[in-house]
């Protein structure tokens, strides 16, 4: 796995498979990437709750990549697995200093940062379906998060 | 305080300070919304703050820090902060990431407000 | 053309009288002549009430049959007028099928004004669901938009509560909560109280009433401690000046 990982940097992805593409690097193109996840969950047919929770993920992300890595990318596709029940995706990828103990920044309430609660990355566990983080020291980071439509 | 240097209008009523928060809140905007409280609560003699964000669709957890620590640094001045208006889904959301708005007491809207400082 | 030619391929075409008349209208219209934009007005109709009832597929059988049988047909320029009413219906269909699979779910589970700025919940079944989570949002939603003051949760109904529920049940106190409303919790089974306890959970952000009947006393006694609290307000501000003023009426 680790080696599969060091030959494609972190996972395979490829931008050209998104919806929306927002490179992270002014603090601005975080409220613009908070939008855009807005719209496509809207499109997408989300409960309002829902939309809430995706752009207040994607914020997260993108605070996390403009704050630690200055520079970065969010991407966001709307998937169609089964019929009419089209599932969120949203990547954050960033190429900065990477994270020495994930389980320790996942953890709710750690921070680096001096004026943080340290819940930005457990939150967005929280408020999607899945969640995945690959980090590597000097690499950088990646986060893909999933979250379905609900029937009701 | 001139009236350039502020980043939210704000209204007194009585001896309370009404500030509608219609603003994106990032780095720069936050800390000059903090100053701007700061000094009102200072200038108007103010014994609370109401802050109304019934515009604010998304409040992340930093938002949530920096509205928790305006509030702390109010009370450190003698003055009570409530937080009015959340979005329903904004509070799902907030509760979900079971982010607690510390040191903000919390009211339906602005009657609501008034009543409970 | 003439005619009894249309005549004769509306026949071809349709399987009911409904549908001749449609063809017979849409063939018509789309032969007379008119100005394209004109065009698009007059055959909407007839083309979304033959998609209607023969579906995409065989109305594009039926649609191929036509523009080679008819050289006048203008299939060009209708092709794009048909897929946007393709896409009209389908999201019609699926928001027929959301709007019901709605309505089910408040069925299941209803959100009750029992008395003025008091809501009543009473929850049955799990509280896993997709359908448990719809019916918070419609709660929050419904608390925000009446300015409900209390919320009364009555989980009787439902069997079991573990950690997962009991995290939804913190969750949606924690949710009202922060729409300025109280919440009070009733109808916890003993062999629930008694799990809640070993699995730490306390519940203690909520007023925890006996039953219904004590909820409700509580409530309003809730209701009362506000009013009291609004006069003083209202008796410092001189009364309606806030312009809502139910209660400073009184005053
Ligand atoms: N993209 C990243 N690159 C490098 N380090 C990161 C990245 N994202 C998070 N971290 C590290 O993980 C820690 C926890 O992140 P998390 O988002 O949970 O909290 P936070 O950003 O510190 O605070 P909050 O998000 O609550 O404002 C951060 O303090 C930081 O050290
Ligand atoms: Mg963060």
């Amino acid at each position: 796995m680790e080696g599969e990982r060091d030959k494609r940097g972190l996972m395979d992805i490829q931008e050209e498979d998104f919806d929306v593409v927002v490179r992270i690097s002014r603090e601005d193109d975080i409220a613009i990437a908070r939008q855009m996840a807005k719209q496509l969950a809207q499109e997408a047919g989300f409960s309002l709750a829902d939309v809430t929770k995706i752009a207040t993920a994607v914020s997260e992300l993108a605070r996390n990549i403009y704050r630690y890595a200055q520079t970065g990318v969010i991407m966001i596709r709307k998937q169609y697995q089964e019929t009419n029940n089209p599932t969120v995706q949203v990547v954050a990828v960033d190429r900065g200093p990477g994270i020495e103990d994930l389980d320790l920044a996942l953890r709710r309430g750690y921070t680096t940062h001096e004026r943080s609660l340290g819940i930005g990355l457990s939150g967005v566990k929280r408020l999607m379906d899945s969640f995945e983080i690959a980090s590597k020291v000097g690499v950088g980071t990646t986060v893909v998060v999933e979250k379905r439509r609900r029937k009701f | 305080m001139r009236f350039e240097e502020r980043v939210v209008p704000t209204i007194k009523i009585g001896d309370c300070l009404l500030v509608p928060i219609q603003i994106d809140l990032d780095d720069r905007t936050v800390e000059q919304l903090q100053a701007q409280l700061l000094a009102e609560i200072q200038e108007k003699r103010v014994r609370a703050i109401i802050l109304d964000v019934r515009m604010v669709d998304v409040i992340d957890s930093y938002i949530s820090y920096t509205l928790s620590e305006t509030a702390a640094m109010a009370r450190l001045m003698g003055c009570q902060a409530v937080i009015c208006g959340i979005q329903p889904a904004v509070a799902l959301t907030l509760a979900q990431m079971g982010i607690e708005l510390r040191n903000l007491m919390v009211a339906r809207d602005l009657e609501h407000a008034l009543a409970l400082v | 053309m003439e005619k009894s030619q249309l005549g004769i391929l509306v026949e071809e075409l349709g399987t009911s009288d409904y549908e001749r008349k449609l063809w017979q209208k849409l063939l018509q219209e789309a032969t007379s002549g008119a100005e394209a934009s004109e065009l698009r007005e007059r055959l909407r109709e007839p083309l979304l009430e033959l998609l209607k009832e023969l579906g995409e597929g065989s109305f594009g059988t039926k649609l191929q049959l036509v523009s080679k049988k008819l050289k006048e047909f203008p299939t060009v320029d209708i092709l794009p007028l048909v897929l946007e009413l393709c896409g009209e219906l389908r999201q019609e269909k699926e928001q027929a099928l959301q709007e019901f699979q709605q309505m089910l779910s408040e069925l299941a589970t209803p959100v009750i004004r029992i008395w003025t700025d008091v809501l009543l919940v009473p929850l049955v079944g799990g509280l896993d669901s997709d359908r448990a989570q719809g019916m918070v949002e419609r709660l929050l939603e419904r608390a925000s938009s009446t300015r409900a003051k209390v919320v009364i949760v009555d989980v009787s109904g439902v069997p079991m509560i573990d950690t997962a529920a009991g995290g939804f049940l913190i969750e949606m106190f924690s949710a009202v909560k922060l729409l300025g409303a109280d919440v009070i919790l009733t109808g916890l089974k003993p062999e629930v109280a008694h799990t809640l306890v070993k699995l730490g959970i306390d519940f203690q952000m909520v007023v925890i009433a006996r039953d219904l009947e004590d909820a409700l006393r509580r409530a309003i006694a809730m209701l009362e401690e506000e009013k009291r609290q609004q006069q003083k307000i209202a008796r410092v501000w001189g009364g309606g000046f806030l312009g809502e003023g139910e209660e400073s009426d009184e005053v």
